[in-house]
């Protein structure tokens, strides 16, 4: 079936699933599933509650670094469900997951450059690393990242357009498996040196740092980052949605059958390429998203955001948290950079040894991930309960 | 039943959220200690400079508790790994200033680093010093800077050559602010000394019809100066030339062999390197650099008792009290490890004659103008948070020190350089 | 010799006979006192003061003896020492034989344990070095090395010094080196471009067409420039230097292209060198090795640990040295394949059906043994020599080819001819085949499943330990220094299908051919780049590599 004629298929298909996902009676598995999401949810509004109202200091107390430090582990959170989408469930192990992210993030980042107006160390209307490198007028491609509305929906369709094409391109050759990952590396690694480029307009090596105001409001004070902590929780919210909803769609099953076996579902007469093509791009476009709202929490984007060993993180914390299931990715993600933060300022010389030490252990004795160790054990008590029970 | 796992799992959580929030939060500024932050890359690219600071500085915390505190009180050094990854740098900077309170931190190696942390200590209203020679165009109220400006390496590195009869500069650098501001300026500078621009080397850039700067930049970890090394020779070969280079750590190994397997010499045509000091020798093939030249605040051959002791302390140290993760064999000084020391003895001076740690009034101390005869000679703090301190411009040996040609005593630190020529 | 002339007279034979023996012992007494007057002439120079130093430097260049450039070369390094006694000062010499000579007769003496400690080392001030440039570089004309003849003269006449060019000539009449009398040739047509009357100049032009002469290229422009700006752009100078320059550019293309497809080749060994070993992983045995690069390291760094056995052993400048790098490379092997053994019984046994479980588990183990290096070796890149008989080029046709790329073509085909004959000529690669076909049925057969596996991956991992070593002579050794070829190594060994060695070895080479060719108009950046995105359109063409496995399973 031509690629042509299959899209149009596949659009009508998903368009008919959608329809069928609103008038979805509401199962006592989904009323569980929105308790906790609710439940969870309202856990994490306790931080920036806790920050606005709370005590100055004491075991209660949260200050403003907390906050934007957890939200940093909350768009990492998102990353790695974004990833999760893409290799959880339809099988598709994307080595270039950090690639969108930093896409994401330039494409906020850029808007925050302008917005710091003249107030930079040479006071003029263009960004700083500009004006040392002697440009006379901003670029043609900057102008429009003036405007916010602009920029939200950049952060959504470069790095979905970027999967787009580089998506068609490979599904179309019937790329898969490792091949498609080791492809993903290589196009993150040729990015990460496009960007490490002076005189590619985008900061080169420095890249971009030290905004001053996001949305007319100061990007430092402890009101914003608390938003941004709150666009970023309702954000992962958001992800989760359309995780769940997609599963259980009948998308979400041919999804999973790709996963399990895409040769029978090419016999059952499904174009894989159209819903690949879907899922990567989705999946890009919530890595963007999530990197714009990184950008503004850590103050600063670089090129090596897009390197290899980046995306290669991203995969351990979906593995360690365990891939496939809907909150695997987001334990796995806050788990492993929480203990990461902890053992870079405890153990300075020793943390990677832990870290390596840890995924090791992990890959070795926990291959669904910490989910599945519930499942494992779980498992293991069922069974020596029906041994005792058969014994008795 | 899944559910009720993920229920305890995010009940989990939040205890852990729970348990960071309180750790370390309570007030750990026991009365007799105070804290002060090292912010290095332990481990990644950066390890392999950075590793250095991170140990001088330890030395130094060690001396002056041995010696009695500041202000009476034992300084607690807290260690903080930035992983050659800048957003960590960030993270690290702001636990160091809002977590654990430190009254100064001593770090960052890159320029990248520093400019992802400017905004974290002009946020918390805290105090870093930076070691590590750089491009200047930078001036910020939390950071003093004990590293050489342009104004202390490249130029009077420049100078000197002129001085010596050399007229064409060819400049070479890694693809990155660093090297790139730097021959901006040294550009305006040769102009300006009447160096006609067909003598400067490496490509003229131009914005417009106007020609800005000069130079050839290669990406990081480039291995393959062949066809560089060959432009070079070419350009040297009227005589009377020299080569400006900023090429960045690794790379030079490369470039150097290349640069003795091609027949060049340092008497026909001498290169000047800023990124190279004694630290970086240890891994380069120091015979390929005999008689090339550096130019320094300080160098490991210095002849001074200040710098004698410096070097006996800090081996016995090595020796005797280092921790275990500090390697111990085939140490030598360089200058960002002596300005790293001398930050931190300015450092002391200004809380002491402040009489308090608070940052406004240690700044402010610091501002006013304090001198410490540290190894590489006196150095005195100025108002733009720069240092005055003597310039020595040096020539390689086989051994990897450095033979002194020059010594410009009391040269200004001055950031702000380009345009002014 | 005396015996001989006493005879002689004795028996009033030959009278021409006793007149050429007399010549010869003349000739023979004065050569050995002019060789002595040039060393004792430089010893008196070490030890001189400022006021002397020009007439002694003035002095020395009447001598021709190439002694002189071998004792200022000592001079400049650090090998020239001062002993003073109280019986009087003696100049020395730490030679390359581990002796103590004297400087002004050359003559070999023992030191004492104290007397070499008390030995300060001398070394040329910087003025004085500029002085002694102009004897040194003429001295250059009569080195050994045909390549150090060929370099001096270019030197020489590019500099366009009147002063060298009776020197150019002199040895232009002695010169028996086809190579370096062409070199001799180019010299003084530079030298006379600017030193000549103007039927002169013309001829000069003329000769470096003749000659294709690249190092002219610069000066010929700079003439016609001149002859443009005195408004004399139709004269016979300025067409002759036109059609120089369109005569010499064509041949610097063809050079070129020749240095890149050398380059070219040399970088595609290297990458062959380094991701051989992970075809052999993750090609044979679907094991994703990301620790490989923590292999490579490993070769590094005992070939470092190697070179500093035989520095404490035999010394640095022994002859003995230079044959480190052979021993280095067996060693490195060994050691990397004995590592990899462990890792495998250990960890990676329990992977085999899961790649992207062994990605991530190999991942971590590359994190430990990043930072084991660090904590053992220290942080910092540690410095490998190259050994002497690598040092310098090869010339051919022209271009130079450096002797340390050489050996690593050399050591690729060597690798990749020595694998050929394991898998296909011994036992051990007639089982690796089989398990990689089809694992079960091998293992029904009765081949030994687990310990070819164990081998495999020790092969895998002790040839990136090879690629480490060659590395060690052409970069930086250092803990992080693997990470530099991960990514490359992978695309090498997926454009050359999974599985396939031939096909991993020509994509090395292709890749690197590209790479090269590419970089003069790119850039080094741009360059890389485009290569990533021909293999990605590449892969387009054809998904399964180069040589895809044809099967009927619809999984393979």
């Amino acid at each position: 079936m031509a690629p042509g004629r299959a899209v149009p298929d596949a659009l009508s298909q998903s368009r008919r699933l959608i329809a069928q996902a609103k008038v979805m009676k509401f199962s006592t598995e989904m009323k569980k599933e929105m308790g906790i999401l609710c439940l969870v949810t309202g856990l994490l509004m306790l931080i920036p509650l806790f920050n606005a109202v709370g005590p100055e200091s004491g075991p209660l107390s949260v200050s403003a670094f907390q906050v934007s430090l957890w939200g940093k582990y909350l768009t990492y959170a998102v990353l790695a469900m974004s990833l999760n989408l893409l290799w959880g469930y339809t099988g598709l192990l994307c080595l270039c997951q950090s690639l969108f992210f930093a896409l994401g993030g330039y494409a906020m980042g850029m808007y925050l450059m302008l917005m710091i107006g003249e107030r930079g160390a040479y006071k003029s209307v263009l960004p700083d690393f500009m004006v040392f490198l002697g440009y006379q007028k901003l670029p043609l491609h900057w102008e429009p990242f003036y405007n916010f509305a602009f920029t939200v929906a950049a952060v959504l369709w470069v790095p979905g357009l970027l999967a787009f094409v580089f998506g068609f391109l490979a599904f179309r050759s019937r790329i898969k498996g490792v091949y498609f990952s080791i492809l993903t590396q290589a196009l993150t690694y040729a990015a990460c040196l496009m960007f490490f480029r002076n005189d590619f307009t985008f900061g080169g090596n420095n890249g971009f740092t030290d905004f001053k105001d996001i949305l007319g409001c100061n990007i430092n004070s402890d009101a914003t980052i608390r938003g941004l902590f709150i666009a970023t929780t309702a954000l992962m919210v958001c992800t989760y949605l359309i995780t769940s909803g997609l599963l259980a769609s009948k998308l979400g099953k041919v999804q999973q059958a790709i996963r399990d076996s895409e040769n029978r579902v090419l016999f059952s007469g499904y174009s894989t390429t159209s819903f690949k093509l879907m899922i990567f791009v989705l999946s890009a476009m919530i890595a963007g998203a999530a990197g714009a709202l990184y950008v503004p929490q850590v103050g600063g984007i670089n090129p090596s955001a897009m390197e290899a060993a980046k995306s290669l993180e991203v995969v351990v914390w979906v593995a360690v948290g365990g891939r496939g299931t809907k909150w695997g990715p987001v334990i796995g993600a806050i788990l492993v950079n929480f203990i990461k933060s902890y053992t870079t300022h405890a153990f300075p010389d020793y943390w990677l040894i832990i870290m390596g030490g840890m995924f090791v252990c992990v890959v070795l004795f926990m291959p669904d991930g910490i989910v599945g160790v519930f499942k494992q054990a779980k498992s293991y008590f069922a069974r020596q309960r029906s041994l005792e029970t058969t014994a008795a | 039943m899944e559910n009720s796992f993920k229920k305890i799992l995010s009940l989990v959580s939040v205890a852990a959220f729970a348990l960071s929030a309180s750790t370390v939060r309570a007030d750990d500024c026991a009365d007799d200690t105070v804290k002060v932050g090292i912010l290095h890359s332990l481990s990644g690219t950066m390890a392999i400079s950075e590793t250095s600071l991170r140990d001088v500085l330890l030395f130094t915390f060690d001396e002056i508790n041995a010696s009695g505190g500041v202000l009476g009180k034992m300084i607690e050094p807290v260690e903080a790994d930035g992983a050659s990854d800048w957003p960590t740098f960030a993270e690290k900077a702001e636990e160091l200033l809002a977590k654990d309170e430190a009254s100064a931190v001593f770090g960052c190696w890159t320029s990248v680093s520093r400019k992802f942390v400017l905004p974290v200590f002009e946020k918390y209203n805290g105090l870093l010093f930076y070691p590590v020679q750089y491009e200047g165009e930078e001036e910020s109220p939390n950071i003093f800077y004990t590293a050489e400006a342009v104004g202390q390496q490249a130029i009077p590195a420049v100078d000197y050559l002129l001085e010596e009869g050399y007229t064409k500069f060819y400049l070479i650098g890694t693809d990155y602010v660093y090297p790139q501001t730097t021959n901006i300026v040294l550009f305006e500078y040769l102009l300006s000394k009447g160096i006609p621009v067909e003598n400067i080397g490496g490509g003229i850039r131009y914005e417009g019809d106007v020609a800005v700067s000069a130079g050839n930049y290669t990406p990081f970890g480039h291995t393959d100066f062949q066809q560089i090394v060959a432009e070079i020779k070419d350009f040297a070969a009227s005589g009377d030339a020299c080569v400006v280079n900023t090429i960045n750590g690794d790379a030079n190994v490369p470039f150097f062999k290349e640069i003795a397997a091609s027949g060049l010499t340092s008497d026909d045509c001498p290169i000047v390197s800023f990124s190279l000091s004694e630290d970086e020798f240890r891994g380069l093939p120091t015979k390929d650099l005999v008689g090339h030249l550096g130019c320094w605040t300080y160098f490991m051959s210095i002849d001074s008792p200040a710098n004698d002791s410096f070097k006996a302390n800090f081996q016995s140290w090595l020796a005797n009290d280092a921790p275990a993760a500090v390697a111990k064999e085939g140490r030598v000084t360089c200058s960002p490890m002596v300005l790293s020391y001398n930050g931190v003895y300015l450092w002391k001076a200004a809380v002491e004659k402040a009489g308090t740690f608070d940052t406004d009034a240690v700044i402010a101390a610091l501002e006013g103008g304090i001198s410490f005869d540290g190894p590489g000679g006196t150095v005195t703090t100025q108002k733009n948070h720069h240092l005055t301190k003597s310039v020595y411009i040096g020539e390689t040996l086989e051994d990897g020190q450095f033979e002194i040609l020059e010594v410009m005593p009391d040269v200004y630190g001055e950031p702000w350089l380009k345009g002014t020529f | 010799m005396i015996a001989h002339f006493f005879f002689l007279g004795c028996n009033g034979k030959s009278t021409v006979k006793h007149w050429i023996s007399l010549l010869i012992v003349a000739a023979i007494l004065t050569s050995s006192a002019s060789a002595r007057d040039a060393r004792t002439v430089m010893a008196e120079l070490i030890q001189s003061e400022r006021a002397e130093q020009a007439g002694l430097i003035e002095e020395l260049s009447t001598y021709g003896d190439t002694i002189i450039a071998d004792i200022y070369e000592a001079w400049r390094t650090g090998g020239i020492y001062l002993l003073e006694q109280d019986t009087g000062s003696q100049l020395l010499q730490f030679t390359d034989a581990q002796e103590w000579a004297l400087v002004h007769n050359g003559a070999v003496i023992n030191l004492s344990e104290a007397e070499a400690a008390a030995a300060k080392k001398q070394r040329p001030a910087r003025a004085l070095r500029k002085q002694m440039k102009r004897i040194i570089d003429t001295l250059g004309l009569k080195a050994d090395n045909t390549a150090l003849r060929i370099d001096s003269a270019i030197k020489l006449g590019r500099s366009q010094k009147a002063e060298f060019i009776p020197a150019l000539e002199g040895r232009l009449k002695i010169e028996t080196d086809k190579q370096v009398l062409s070199a001799l040739q180019e010299a003084l047509a530079i030298s006379r471009l600017a030193n000549g009357e103007d039927a002169q100049v013309v001829e000069a032009v003329q000769t470096l067409k003749a000659l294709n002469s690249v190092a002219a290229r610069a000066f010929l422009e700079e003439l016609m420039q001149a002859e443009g700006d005195n408004e004399r752009a139709d004269s016979s100078l300025s067409y002759a230097c036109a059609e120089a320059l369109i005569s010499i550019e064509r041949h610097m293309k063809q050079q070129e292209f020749f240095g890149s497809f050398f380059r070219g080749f040399s970088t595609g060994s290297v990458l062959l060198i380094v991701s051989f070993g992970l075809a052999i992983t993750f090609g044979l045995m679907g094991v994703i090795n990301m620790a490989h690069g923590e292999f490579v390291a490993i070769g590094g760094y005992v070939t470092f640990l190697v070179q500093n056995f035989f520095i404490q052993t035999w010394g640095l400048s022994s002859s003995a040295f230079g044959w480190y790098f052979i021993v280095a490379l067996p060693v490195s092997f060994i050691v990397a394949a004995v590592i990899g053994l462990i890792m495998e019984v250990s960890i990676i046994r329990f992977l085999y059906r899961r790649p992207l479980e062994s990605l991530l588990c190999t991942w971590g183990i590359s994190m430990v043994m990043q930072q084991g290096f660090r904590l053992i070796f220290g942080a910092a890149n540690v410095q490998v020599n190259n050994p002497t008989w690598l040092m310098g080029n090869l010339s051919f046709a022209g271009f130079q080819m450096s002797y340390t790329r050489l050996l690593i073509i050399l050591i690729a085909l060597v690798v990749v001819a020595l694998t050929w004959l394991l898998l296909r000529q011994t036992n051990l690669g007639l089982h690796i085949r089989a398990v990689m076909q089809n694992r079960h049925m091998a293992s029904s057969l009765g081949v030994p499943v687990a310990r070819v596996n164990r081998m495999t991956f020790a092969l895998g991992c002790g040839l990136a330990a090879l690629g480490g070593a060659v590395l060690s002579q052409i970069g930086n050794v250092g803990p992080s220094m693997g990470q530099a070829y991960i990514v490359d190594s992978f695309m090498v060994v997926v454009t050359g299908s999974v599985g396939n060695l031939l096909g991993a070895g020509l994509s090395a080479m292709g890749i690197g051919l590209v790479d090269q060719l590419l970089q003069p108009s790119l850039g080094p950046v741009m360059g890389k780049i485009t290569v990533f995105v021909v293999i990605i359109l590449f892969l387009q063409w054809r998904p399964g590599g180069l040589f895809p496995t044809l099967s009927r399973s619809l999984d393979d």
